[in-house]
């Protein structure tokens, strides 16, 4: 059987009675996998009614003020907000309710949140600290992630021109670390620069299509075709095709890449997030890009 | 030399501050930082709080690591009928990788060894868990660190702290205004909590060692990448808010390669050849700080914790095996005004 549907059946099969997933199958729902696997779903087996239901209790979670928080229990944090939001668009275009208000109440939520700012200190910090992107949660700095994400979710929602996205832009392209690519958010401390990730690169690569291409950009590129060579994990690969394959630069192995490293995940526990990065990052027109091709173009 | 560098210490700190004017503020600090400010108040006595540090020689990961790690819980009374039938979590140091750069990061075979240490012990489970504070692919951090290929070999599961189902707990601390900390169920499960450090300098905190390590079982999913919420209720406050919390049964540090300089990450290796355990972790960081010829009382939250979470003095802890003297090596602490007072040593 091919990868992908072993992926299809351990998502159906992990999903909740009451709608959603967990972390790993068994776990308590939460948002981000939730929405990572309505996503792939959407794309790979668009009939499922497991979408559905996880759409649905992503919108159960949704809180008055827009936000949706990681998990059910807990208010905050409500970094997934964005990820909510884009799920919510995708079920919009292909499914057959509408969370028109429900992403709405998200955009606006995004819209008026923000990282905190601090001082600049250039002996200390690489980057702009006046820069305002999203946080993880609220009451602190800005970081790529999380950043990222706000900009995939407003330019799905039609608003690419915002003067947040745009500032946000700003933010992703200032901490890109000189040698090419992307950490979580730090590119220099101090005296040194530091480190890039390939999945932190992927997604800052993925909500960065369409701008126009700067050196950032091209030596981030350089940098994830290098790493992806000798990379196998879901999370890191997975992000890493989905941001090449953003900027038209899909390696010609990825197939091949994506088959060895699906075979790491048989015979573990479930990880839906895993599954659903692969099975985005598979599709020949990666979701997330199409997502942003038909906001941009609609 | 501590009873000296108390006095100096407390001159210094002015006597009259507040615990959280005193601890971890300063907005540099925030992406990442926290601040490794002198204290006041310092206890001598520090409330009657004793304990015993075990120090093993270890020159290199190639050595038979489970007999020191063995002479170890030996020393420190950890018998047999404390540890059968336990579920035993050792918390590794993994906060990121790259290749050339195993000093990073707790080394495999120290893992491995504290392991069957306790398997001779006949523990029930025993587990390793972690949830990076930079790198959000544990698979990656497993593969490049090769923690992955030794866990696989040794038979021992590994739990991604960052995105393990989680519940709040009330603050035990309440040095921070975090409020009650999220931990990971499988962290609450556990009957003996392991902290598994590896002996680094660090630019905010001066240096990172059992106590910090435990940021690492805050799940990034509320906390995030970096566990900025952490930065930003002050690290020293939040590393004391934790271990005040979580209450950890034992720390090992792998002390056999550590890391001097811009540490935890861009740092270099340093050789120690060592192996430091101890049931009370400030007492274990305390004695780490002495063997990178450092001062204790010029950690903040280390002169914090004194008399309420452990004791820090050295005539306070029975130094158990080698003797600091012994392998004592100096490390370089990053060029920074924030790290002055711990330079001075």
């Amino acid at each position: 059987m091919a990868w992908q549907c072993t992926s299809i059946e351990r998502l159906l099969a992990s999903a909740r009675p009451d709608g959603g997933w967990g972390y790993q199958s068994g776990h308590e729902p939460s948002a981000e996998p939730t929405a990572f696997a309505c996503l792939a779903l959407a794309t790979a087996e668009p009939d499922a009614d497991a979408i559905q239901h996880g759409l649905e209790r992503l919108a159960r979670g949704q809180q008055d003020n827009g936000a949706v928080a990681v998990a059910p229990r807990i208010a905050a944090p409500c970094w997934p907000t964005s990820l909510a939001a884009l799920a919510w668009l995708k079920a919009g275009s292909s499914g057959g309710t509408s969370y028109a208000g429900q992403t709405r109440r998200a955009v606006d939520w995004l819209l008026h949140t923000e990282g905190l700012t601090l001082k600049s200190d250039p002996a200390i910090y690489g980057h702009n600290t006046q820069l305002k992107g999203w946080p993880w949660g609220t009451g602190t700095h800005s970081w790529i992630e999380p950043t990222a994400y706000a900009i995939l979710a407003l330019r799905a929602a039609g608003i690419s021109d915002h003067p947040r996205v745009r500032e946000a832009v700003k933010l992703l392209l200032n901490r890109a670390i000189p040698e090419g690519g992307w950490n979580y958010g730090n590119c220099r401390v101090f005296q040194n620069n530091l480190r890039p990730f390939p999945a932190q690169t992927g997604i800052a690569l993925a909500a960065l299509a369409g701008e126009a291409m700067s050196e950032s950009i091209d030596s981030a590129i350089r940098y994830l075709h290098s790493e992806l060579e000798r990379i196998r994990t879901p999370m890191s690969l997975g992000w890493g095709i989905i941001g090449l394959s953003a900027w038209n630069e899909r390696p010609s192995s990825a197939g091949n890449w994506l088959t060895e490293c699906a075979a790491r995940l048989d015979g573990r526990p479930t990880h839906p997030v895993f599954d659903s990065l692969l099975l985005l990052a598979d599709a020949e027109q990666c979701t997330l890009t199409t997502l942003l091709e038909a906001a941009n173009h609609g | 030399m501590d009873s000296r560098d108390q006095t100096v210490v407390h001159s210094a700190g002015g006597g009259g501050l507040s615990r959280r004017e005193v601890i971890g503020l300063g907005a540099a600090a925030l992406l990442g930082g926290g601040i490794a400010v002198v204290l006041p108040r310092i206890t001598r006595n520090e409330r009657g709080r004793r304990a015993d540090v075990f120090i093993g020689k270890a020159p290199t990961y190639d050595g038979n690591l489970c007999n020191v790690v063995g002479d170890g819980l030996t020393t420190l009374g950890v018998s047999r009928e404390q540890v059968r039938g336990k579920r035993i979590l050792l918390k590794p140091n993994l906060v990121e990788t790259t290749q050339g750069h195993a000093h990073i990061n707790t080394n495999p075979a120290v893992i491995v060894a504290i392991a069957e240490a306790f398997r001779r012990l006949d523990a029930a489970e025993i587990l390793v868990a972690e949830g990076q504070g930079h790198r959000r692919d544990s698979w990656l951090v497993l593969d490049e660190s090769g923690m992955g290929a030794a866990l696989e070999e040794a038979g021992l599961p590994f739990v991604d702290l960052n995105h393990d189902d989680f519940a709040a707990v009330p603050n035990d601390g309440g040095w921070s205004e975090l409020g009650p900390l999220h931990l990971p169920k499988t962290l609450l499960n556990a009957d003996w909590i392991v902290s598994v450090p590896k002996l680094k300098t660090h630019h905010w905190a001066g240096v990172t060692c059992a106590m910090k390590n435990l940021f690492g079982v805050m799940p990034g999913v509320v906390y995030g990448w970096p566990k900025n919420v952490l930065h930003y209720a002050g690290i020293a406050k939040s590393i004391l808010d934790i271990n005040a919390t979580v209450k950890p049964h034992l720390a090992i540090v792998d002390g056999v390669v550590g890391m001097e300089g811009d540490g935890p990450i861009m740092g270099t290796p340093k050789q120690v050849g060592c192996i430091v355990m101890g049931r009370n972790l400030p007492a274990v960081d305390a004695t780490c700080v002495r063997l990178m010829d450092l001062n204790p009382y010029r950690i903040g939250y280390l002169t914090e914790a004194s008399g309420r979470l452990g004791p820090i003095h050295e005539e306070h802890i029975a130094q158990c095996g080698e003797p600091i003297a012994s392998l004592r090596t100096r490390f370089a602490i990053l060029s920074a005004e924030h790290l002055k007072d711990v330079a001075a040593g």
